[in-house]
């Protein structure tokens, strides 16, 4: 035996064999694989920095068939809506061009684009902050939330904020977060971390969020109806939207041509930040920028029928800085860098940072659609977050993502930017690849050992052929009258677990042609 | 005002470092943006009617209310709108017509009104600046007629006043009668929603509930609806 049937290994092998091609390469776990029964921790690890690889985080969730129901259930829901409003759209693929030129365009003159931003915002009475990582984010947002006095704020969804885990620190200095999205008071009163980009509860079902909001909000007698869950949380928030007077969003797009911001939504709990609080706090990565006003016409029909299969979604809000009389009449913008800088610099990257955060990849995703979002061990999961995550670390963690993936395409096919996330994938593995290639303790890393062992015997007939020999003599007791293998014992029972394996045939193609020729003479 | 500097001068130099220096001339950049291809569609092709129709289905799809009338009898038809309600308070922005204030009932006129008076309210009557027949969006550009943005936000009712030439087919088209860009818009298509627990559409969150629209021919052509 060349190694050690370690832990370690096993799961090694597990991935090694695993359906999508998940493999780990040097990434092994620091502990044993997790089972069902011994899930640690009841929230899950959405920093890319502690997460487990992604096959051990799936491996966990594949055992949780409620999850599982959940998520397949709203991904089906959403795609089919989207797919019926794509068709009846005559020029989507039109659209679809537009909006990828669009941003593909403003991403080459980022720079230019967001200083004009900035000039505009501040003619119009907003003050802007760049923050080069999370960190100065945060502290950014906390010196505000400090001169405002504020000890309470009130949030719309924003996955930006999520991404710098902005609500731990804040409540760690003593100011209380409300989230106010309907999917984001479950996740928040159940303790939970979101699994989707737009539909952020997605993996919790009725009878979970009456749970959780019996539990905290004190409602016994509450039932599982949805209207009824909705209506709680709309009571439990009337009175935090009309007094909190601080609150903190994200963007979905900047406009450099007037310095105003656009949130997109459907609830009206944006609405109520917006338009409610004395000082409002927009977080937004630098890439969100659009040139003009006017490019709205093509972003908000993509958007909307990309991310919940609407022609519109109920409520679009625009502001320009400050407005005397209406709305907040201090405004901060924060421009979050935080590793978005170093994706730019390389070609077929820097197509990533096109997204507009619709979550349609992931819907289609056939990975996304079986474990669901907290695998991915971050805020941004499915198929953009695979692409996403590693370059937002500068490809320091999360290097398990980027073969979180079967190469299927329907992500490319989805995307209303037209990112080509595959070959974003094959870019990155090929990254990874290379940062493995330097490592020294490559020489323990069983796939090396492996391929070099093969390299050894696929480049001598003798060795080749003897090795077939044994393979089939070795394997044939393993082999069914029906020549599959169903069970193999050992490391091959992780092969056989799953799935089975065509028996070795009697006879090589060599062999075959060997005897074939002795008959011809 | 700009705070930090060194993370805005450190940004700005890894974004440059990154990308074409030529971005900074403004000539190449107009240039370059004005070549974007736009192939979509821009202007619709349904006749006047149809586009009539178009809205009021969509906005029907959205459980809005949605009735027609003529100039003339625009005050009686709000006035039947409001006591069919069955409340009897309401706000209206500054530059609601007079006439559009039912009489009978209790109104406050938004001149900076408090906002827990505005919450208290039980319906709103505003005007809007545009609608989209595709989609079914009624926009706000919150003018005098249109009110400020929490107006249409705090009550559970809100009653829209829709001019027919206000109706155009596509969004590009709402574009094209922004000359300049507004420094406040809310779009509007249907009431308040969320499908956040199991994918089930929920009417009426955080905003109104109930979204009322009257729609006023202002073209000639008779109701087509009654």
């Amino acid at each position: 035996m060349l190694f050690k049937l370690s832990a370690r290994n096993i799961v090694f092998f597990r991935s090694l064999f695993n359906p999508c091609g998940l493999h780990l390469g040097p990434f092994l776990p620091k502990s044993p694989p997790l089972r069902a029964e011994t899930r640690m921790t009841p929230r899950p690890e959405l920093d890319p920095a502690l997460a487990p690889p992604f096959p051990v985080a799936a491996l966990n969730i594949l055992r949780n068939p409620q999850l599982r129901k959940n998520v397949a259930h709203a991904t089906d829901i959403i795609q089919a809506k989207r797919a019926r409003l794509v068709a009846e759209k005559k020029d989507w693929q039109q659209l679809r061009s537009a909006a990828s030129e669009i941003r593909a365009h403003v991403l080459e003159n980022l720079g230019a684009y967001l200083e004009k931003f900035e000039d505009r915002c501040i003619a119009a009475g907003g003050i802007v902050h760049w923050a080069a990582d999370a960190a100065e984010a945060r502290q950014i947002i906390l010196d505000i939330l400090r001169e405002e006095k504020a000890d309470e704020v009130i949030k719309i969804k924003t996955m930006t904020s999520a991404e710098i885990q902005l609500n731990p620190f804040l409540e760690a200095a003593g100011v209380r977060t409300y989230e106010t999205d309907l999917a984001e008071i479950i996740l928040q009163l159940g303790n939970d971390e979101p699994s989707h980009i737009v539909v952020p509860a997605l993996h919790v079902n009725r009878s979970q969020v009456r749970d959780i909001f019996a539990r905290t909000m004190g409602l016994p007698n509450l039932s599982d109806d949805p209207h009824a869950l909705a209506d709680a949380a709309r009571n439990y928030l009337r009175r935090k939207f009309l007094d909190i007077p601080t609150a903190i969003s994200g963007a979905n797009f900047l406009i450099a041509e007037t310095g105003a911001v656009a949130i997109v939504e459907s609830e009206g709990n944006g609405r109520m930040c917006l338009t409610l609080p004395r000082t409002l706090i927009t977080l937004a990565g630098i890439e969100k920028v659009v040139p003009r006003f006017r490019d709205l016409e093509v972003m908000l029909q993509v958007l909307a029928r990309s991310a919940t299969g609407e022609r519109m979604n109920p409520y679009n809000s625009l502001w320009t800085g400050v407005t005397a009389g209406d709305g907040p009449q201090r405004f901060h913008v924060i421009l979050l860098d935080n590793g978005r800088s170093s994706i730019l610099t390389r070609p077929v990257e820097r197509q990533t940072l096109k997204c507009i955060r619709c979550a349609a990849c992931m819907n289609a995703c056939p990975v996304y659609r079986q474990t669901g979002g907290h695998a991915y061990g971050s805020v941004y999961p499915g198929p953009i977050g695979a692409i996403l995550t590693p370059q937002l670390t500068q490809m320091h963690h999360a290097q398990s993502l980027p073969y979180a993936s079967s190469l299927c395409g329907a992500c490319y096919e989805v995307c209303p930017v037209k990112i080509n996330i595959p070959e974003v994938l094959i870019d990155l593995r090929a990254q990874v690849t290379d940062q493995e290639r330097r490592r020294l303790n490559r020489f323990l890393d069983p796939i090396y050992l492996g391929m070099k062992i093969a390299n050894f015997l696929f480049s001598r007939a003798w060795l080749f052929h003897a090795a077939q020999s044994f393979g089939r003599i070795g394997l044939a007791i393993f082999t069914g009258k029906d020549g599959w293998i169903h069970a193999l014992p050992g490391l091959g029972a992780k092969w056989t677990q799953t799935r089975d394996l065509r028996g070795l045939p009697s006879q090589t193609f060599h062999s075959w042609w060997d005897d074939r020729a002795r008959e011809a003479k | 005002m700009t705070a930090k500097i060194p993370s805005r001068r450190a940004i700005l130099d890894r974004i440059r470092i990154a990308t074409q220096p030529t971005a900074d001339n403004p000539v190449l950049l107009a240039g370059a943006y004005a070549i974007l291809p736009r192939t979509y569609i821009r202007t619709g092709h349904l006749s006047a009617e149809a586009r009539i129709a178009l809205m009021i289905e969509r906005l029907r799809e959205f459980d809005a209310e949605v009735v027609e009338t003529s100039p003339e009898s625009l005050p009686a038809a709000i006035a039947a709108q409001l006591v069919a309600s069955g409340k009897h308070t309401f706000v209206a922005p500054p530059g609601l017509p007079p006439e559009w204030l039912a009489p009978g009932l209790d109104w406050k006129i938004d001149k900076g009104l408090p906002t827990s008076e505005i919450e208290r309210a039980e319906g709103v009557v505003t005007a809007a600046f545009c609608a989209v027949a595709d989609s079914g969006t009624i926009i706000l550009h919150h003018s005098i007629a249109e009110g400020r943005r929490v107006l249409t936000l705090l009550p559970d009712w809100h009653l829209c006043i829709l001019r027919s030439s206000q109706i155009v087919e596509t969004l590009p088209e709402y574009f094209d009668r922004c000359p300049q860009p507004p420094a406040l818009v809310t779009t509007i298509s249907g009431p308040s929603a969320t499908a956040d627990i199991e994918m089930t559409r929920i009417k009426g969150v955080h905003g109104p509930r109930f979204l009322h629209v009257i729609l006023v021919r202002d073209q000639g052509g008779q109701p087509i609806v009654h």
